[in-house]
């Protein structure tokens, strides 16, 4: 077995061989993993130890591994040698690794440009980039340089494209699947977790705008070839993701804006995030039917009437919508899913979701006060469940910021300005700190935050180059995967 | 499944009209466009928009709304009122974003009779932001929509209209519709006729 130079460094610490440490620590060029023992910030980053953080570049076409506890960037990968003009590194989930450091998998999705550089578009635009899925590996047994590397490029092993939210399967789920999901194309796909994926279950949901309905449907790759016809831009329905708001944009009449799907961490159960309806649908990752059709807004039932199902189609009655929601997960215990609903209503739905039958979950509480500039968007949990994290989105000229909720109470507990554009919360693999990263509305101030969940202390603050839209903490365990990217988003 | 891409792009022309734009658009709109309601970053209300995400719109027996900003595809401005006085007119609303949108203005164009005094015109709701760029967003709209122009072969008149979907008096919200295409077929006194949503199947439809 190789070992890392950090944890050869540590073991020859320990057995008192100073001097040989000495060396190394005195030619970090040749070190894998930097000791910085005995420089000043040691003692402000050494507590985060064990914590390797994976940074999708959206806008450098990268992605990084960062070692928090030195911090510095372990290695990184750009997408570009993939053969992608203009990559966009967009959402991320890191398989369980009890040695991040030594190794271990991650997946990446990947968007065109039309997406985030939206305002920007041009005719000249519209061919550069690419749908991918990758599968990824970071490799840090070599003493001399570490390594980020493709194992899989799922979208050309699959046949489908997806850019959005990825997500892996815990509790029933774990070590068996992963999910993604795209909100142009509104399609979930589901496979195993080998490095050739094979192809479990899709999706696709379409809303039928003059019968005001529904339909999700399982689809079918193509017998002849094992694979889907949904390549890159095929089966696209609008060019690029809806930003916040956009759900009120004129858009393909079908659309709905499908950006995720969540692990349930207790019970064999998954959601479809249906942002522009305001809705989930609750899936049986058993036998893959829908369950329940969530609808979450303030004001609308609990859930939405299935009207049939006929052959692998459901069909549900969607008579309106009081709001669009953006993402939606379980706490990490499962006895809570959340739906962060935005723009016409900017409130977290609180479900009771411990019950093995979805259609009796109810609405118990709404998390409120967030007023009319400043919308729900994602979810970051905590091993224990003691807190629920939320990114709360603004546009300019507001920044936005993050919150603290108290699940015995529904209520926000703190509140902190991390920067401008806030995204996703994620927290270190003993549960202590939260990391949060802001990317400047696609340009500007961008970097990554670390806020100690019970003290509120803002710790750290690193600079951050990507304008990263994205990260995750690499989960220890799969029970630590339970508070990472699987049951929220 | 209405879903698949523009044959000769790759239903890849994208324009935007996004939320994180808002301010952008603002600037830049035309007086005469109600949007100062969405400029100091506040989202709308259900009330605002017609009560839930998917407002009931315009009908037919409708008085057809003509306050609102559109330019022709040279990125001049111009007045709907005047495009519609005294003519029966088919409007066809289109976003450049969404493929299945323009796949249709070919189809409509195919089956448009033109008898007498009927009119098509084909109107893209959104505009182009261009804040990185520094391009001005209905310039750079109306070259888009002469892109499509050429491309589609499109031989009717095509026009930008600008939109703001987080303020209550943008044009999508006016109208309220969400699904483009969307075709309105306007009577000479300027009364709603008849409401298509979504892809039509035009060789069964009059128009």
């Amino acid at each position: 077995m190789s070992i890392s130079r950090r944890n050869f460094m540590k073991g020859a610490m320990a057995a008192g061989v100073a001097g040989t440490a000495g060396s190394f620590a005195m030619n970090p060029a040749m070190a894998a993993v930097h000791d910085a023992t005995g420089e000043r910030q040691h003692d402000l980053f050494k507590q985060f130890k064990g914590n390797v953080i994976l940074l999708p570049g959206k806008y450098s076409g990268s992605v990084s591994a960062l070692d928090l506890s030195v911090p510095e960037t372990l290695a990184w990968y750009n997408f570009g040698l993939a053969g992608i003009d203009m990559p966009i590194p967009h959402h991320i989930a890191a398989l369980p690794s009890e040695d991040p450091y030594q190794g271990f998998d991650f997946y990446q999705t990947m968007q065109p440009p039309a997406a985030p550089y939206v305002n920007e578009n041009s005719p000249e635009w519209r061919d550069r980039g690419a749908f991918k899925m990758f599968k990824m590996r970071y490799d840090g047994s070599d003493k001399q340089q570490n390594k980020i590397s493709v194992v899989n490029d799922i979208s050309e092993t699959t046949g489908m494209a997806l850019g959005v939210h990825v997500s892996i399967g815990v509790g029933p789920n774990a070590n068996k699947y992963v999910a993604f999901a795209d909100g142009q194309k509104d399609m979930v796909l589901i496979t195993d977790l080998g490095d050739t994926p094979k192809i479990v279950k899709a999706f696709r949901v379409d809303y039928d705008p003059v019968a005001r309905q529904v339909n999700v449907s399982h689809v079918f790759p193509d017998q002849s070839t094992g694979k889907f016809d949904f390549i890159d831009r095929k089966g696209m329905k609008t060019s690029h993701e809806a930003m916040l708001g956009e759900e009120l944009m004129p858009a393909d009449p079908t659309a709905v804006f499908v950006d995720a799907f969540t692990w349930h961490p207790e019970l064999p159960l998954g959601a479809i995030l249906i942002r522009r309806l305001g809705c989930c649908a609750i899936v049986d990752t058993n036998t893959w039917e829908v369950k329940a059709m969530l609808s979450t807004g303030k004001g609308a039932p609990d859930n939405f009437p299935l009207v049939k199902q006929q052959g692998y189609t459901w069909t549900y009655s969607v008579p309106s919508v009081l709001t669009p929601l953006h993402e939606a997960g379980f706490m990490t215990s499962g006895e809570y899913f959340l739906a962060c609903n935005n723009v016409l209503q900017n409130n977290i739905a609180v479900y009771r979701s411990e019950d093995p039958d979805p259609m009796k979950w109810k609405k118990e509480a709404f998390v409120e006060g967030f007023g009319r500039k400043y919308l729900p968007l994602h979810m970051g949990n905590v091993p224990d469940s003691r807190w629920a994290f939320f990114t709360i989105w603004a546009r300019k000229p507001h920044h936005g910021y993050i919150c603290k909720v108290d699940p015995k109470t529904w209520k926000v507990v703190a509140k902190w300005h991390t920067g401008p554009d806030p995204h996703t919360c994620d927290c270190t693999v003993d549960g202590q700190f939260i990391t949060t990263v802001y990317s400047g509305h696609q340009a500007g101030q961008s970097g990554m935050v670390v806020i100690h969940a019970d003290t509120d202390e803002i710790v750290a603050r690193l600079p951050n180059p990507g304008g990263m839209h994205d990260h995750v903490v690499v989960p220890e365990s799969w029970e630590g995967l339970k508070s990472s990217r699987s049951t929220s988003v | 499944m209405k879903t698949s891409r523009h044959p000769a792009r790759g239903g890849r022309l994208t324009v935007g009209c996004s939320a994180v734009a808002g301010a952008l658009m603002l600037a830049l709109a035309a007086p005469g466009t109600a949007v100062a309601d969405s400029k100091d970053g506040r989202f709308p209300t259900a009330d605002e928009v017609g009560g839930e995400v998917f407002p009931r719109g315009v009908q037919a027996g409708d008085r057809f709304p003509t306050d609102w900003d559109i330019y022709d595809a040279n990125g001049n401005k111009t007045d709907v009122a005047k495009l519609i006085k005294g003519k029966r007119t088919v409007l066809a609303f289109f976003i450049s974003a969404v493929p299945v949108s323009v796949e249709e203005l070919k189809k409509l164009q195919n089956a448009f009779t033109g008898k007498g005094d009927t009119q098509l015109l084909f109107v893209n709701s959104d505009q182009v932001g261009g804040k990185l760029l520094g391009v001005d967003p209905i310039q750079e709209t109306a070259r888009t929509v002469r892109v499509i122009k050429r491309e589609e072969n499109i031989k009717h008149p095509m026009f930008v209209a600008p939109n703001d979907a987080l303020s209550p008096t943008g044009l999508s919200n006016k109208l309220g519709f969400r699904g483009l295409p969307t075709v309105f077929v306007i009577d000479k006194n300027g009364k709603v006729e008849k409401v298509y949503v979504g892809p039509q199947d035009w060789s069964d439809t009059r128009v």
